[in-house]
């Protein structure tokens, strides 16, 4: 690994082919952050808001940056946090009205027709990976209202337009790995678009899967394992 | 019993009237609210609960405080409190009315409140306060208007409304217990996840539900013919004294805990409000003001001497209000978002707009509580006057 040329995308759409021809059950998607490869761009971030059409203060995908070291040995650490689909997550089992929940394939969703928006799922985060939407729009008080603020986004396989005061406004929204994209076959508009190629997706129940691979190969570690959440997603340092 | 609070003073109905113009703007702005969404409040994806959670969580204490009265009175016969201990189940009815309310202003889809009771989610804590909350104010209701209409046929309660009445005890302890795990069960969120947060709300319920109580039967016998009895106020008053010194105490052991230790993120948030994190100060003040006030009131409250003193134990009583209303109402909800999980400080202050539905909401709740003290002096007094004859 690493040593030879491989198309990294090319291997994860194999993988995630591999993938959907198993059933849900046995899927289990996960997330590598390479952060020794990671520029700091924040194409991922740029890359989610439009594919998700996401409003100001609601954010699935930030790059955190941070410096390490003391002069003259010091340099800056990206770390690019996703939702990270808790294989025990503390934010589904507060939820008063069943509307949000892990799904099969470990990813956690919410289900925007359920949610009252009490936000209690976003105080149970301990990764503050949930971001309420206030309703509110970049170009509301502008000349001109953008129309592409209410274009459709395709969240969870169904198709949502933020418009007056339907939902997703007023909902608790999160990263989903963007299922509608990868049922399709396609990877997550993040790890598409990644321009050091630092994010990788795919199934880690499939051991031959590149996401796999690298996990196990360079001794992936996860955010604040001690908390016993069990994060779907991986870091490489 | 009801028409006995259409019939009042002029003053009364100043009070009445003030009380409806404060709900009415607050009502004004909450419909601003609805159209405009929770982004008119100063809330955002760091600080998650504001203001209105707060409140919640500061009135389930003062609601929780009846049974402080009802407990010596029902279980240790303490005759002394027979007279007070309607005031103390129609405030518990006041609070809980606020406290329901707050939770329904502070949904992104109040239209959607209903998913509660139509997919019942045991899991989660919010449904367990749903049912206790709405019982405890089932409870307090049913007795105390039982109770006093009996007082008022000059007869004795009804044998079937005592289970009721010893039910409302442990339920009481319940309503903050539960309250209290709403936050002491989140991973992450260091601030609130110790098991001491409901012994310390508890204490601190039965500190400022009983003084709110010594300051309404002060009122209450300045304005109306009531007497609650010296003896009655001075038995609240050492009640406040230690649970506030409880409250206190349970304070301090948190501040050992985070800073003997030294673990950050059980420092932190102390931290933040003792002296600010990187120069956010907001709530500095606030925390000074609690200190200097839950201190003053205990001098004042320990010492017999000024504790005697009516007109100082007012004080007192207001100080350990208002400084467990800086602890509660403002620290504890605001305090467990900063610094947010990922270590980076993001204050809040409330908007004008939030500030105003929060007074409409507390103004609710005292006309609710002015409505009931004045049916129930007004039975009282009747009874007084007959009595007398």
């Amino acid at each position: 690994m690493g040593h030879s040329v491989v198309n990294y995308t090319l291997t994860m759409l194999s993988d995630l082919h591999r993938a959907l021809k198993k059933p849900v059950r046995e899927r289990h998607w996960v997330m590598v952050v390479d952060q020794r490869k990671c520029i700091g761009c924040n194409s991922c971030t740029v890359a989610c808001r439009a594919e998700n059409v996401v409003p100001p203060g609601v954010v699935y995908i930030i790059v955190m940056e941070e410096e390490v070291g003391t002069y003259p040995n010091v340099r800056r650490r990206f770390t690019t946090r996703p939702c990270m689909q808790c294989q025990n997550p503390p934010c589904t089992k507060v939820c008063p009205v069943h509307a949000t929940w892990k799904r099969a394939d470990g990813v956690t969703i919410v289900d925007y027709k359920q949610c009252i928006g009490c936000r209690y799922c976003m105080a149970a985060c301990p990764y503050g990976a949930r971001t309420f939407d206030f309703g509110d729009f970049y170009t509301k008080d502008t000349p001109e209202f953008q129309p592409y603020e209410s274009t459709h986004s395709y969240e969870i396989g169904n198709k949502w337009a933020r418009k007056g005061q339907r939902s997703p406004i007023h909902n608790v929204r999160k990263c989903h790995f963007c299922l509608h994209r990868v049922h399709k076959g396609m990877l997550p508009a993040c790890v598409a678009t990644c321009l050091g190629r630092a994010l990788y997706f795919g199934d880690l129940n499939d051991p031959k899967s590149l996401v796999s691979r690298m996990a196990v190969h360079y001794k992936g570690y996860r955010l604040k394992e001690d908390l016993g959440t069990e994060p779907s997603v991986y870091y490489l340092s | 019993m009801i028409e006995k609070a259409l019939v009042g003073s002029r003053r009364y109905w100043g009070w009445v009237a003030l009380l409806l113009v404060l709900m009415g703007i607050g009502f004004l702005f909450y419909l601003r609210q609805l159209s405009y969404g929770l982004g008119i409040t100063g809330m955002s994806r760091d600080v998650s609960w504001g203001l209105y959670i707060a409140q919640f969580t500061f009135l389930v204490g003062v609601a929780a405080s009846a049974v402080m009265l009802v407990l010596p009175y029902y279980l240790h016969n303490y005759k002394v409190f027979g007279r007070i201990t309607i005031l103390g189940e129609f405030l518990a009815v006041a609070s809980v009315l606020m406290c329901l309310t707050f939770i329904i202003v502070d949904l992104g889809r109040p239209d959607r409140a209903f998913n509660v009771l139509l997919y019942p989610s045991p899991n989660s804590i919010l449904f367990w306060d749903m049912i206790v909350l709405n019982g405890y104010l089932f409870l307090n209701i049913l007795v105390g208007w039982t109770v006093l209409g009996a007082e008022r046929k000059g007869v004795k309660p009804p044998k079937w409304v005592k289970p009721f009445i010893y039910i409302s005890i442990p339920w009481a302890i319940s309503i903050h217990t539960v309250t209290a795990f709403i936050y002491a069960g989140l991973p992450g969120r260091s601030f609130w996840l110790t098991a001491i947060m409901a012994p310390r709300f508890l204490s601190s319920a039965f500190a400022s539900g009983p003084a709110l109580l010594i300051l309404a039967c002060f009122i209450l016998r300045k304005f109306t013919r009531f007497d609650p009895g010296r003896e009655a106020i001075q038995t609240l008053a050492k009640i406040v004294t230690y649970a506030m010194a409880i409250s206190i105490f349970f304070v301090l052991m948190e501040l050992f805990t985070a800073f003997y230790s030294k673990v950050p993120e059980h420092v932190y948030h102390f931290k933040y409000l003792f002296v600010g994190l990187d120069g956010h100060t907001t709530l500095v003040p606030w925390w000074w003001a609690f200190m200097v006030l839950s201190v003053l009131s205990l001098i004042l409250l320990f010492n017999p001497k000024t504790r005697n003193n009516d007109a100082i134990l007012g004080v007192a009583c207001a100080a350990v209000f208002i400084s467990l209303w800086i602890e509660k109402g403002l620290g504890l909800v605001v305090t467990g978002f900063i610094p947010n999980p990922l270590d980076r400080v993001f204050e809040y202050s409330p908007t004008w707009p939030e500030v105003l539905i929060t007074l409409g909401v507390w103004s609710m709740g005292f006309l609710v509580m002015t409505i009931l003290y004045k049916v129930a002096v007004s039975v009282k007094e009747e009874g007084a006057g007959e009595a007398a004859h």
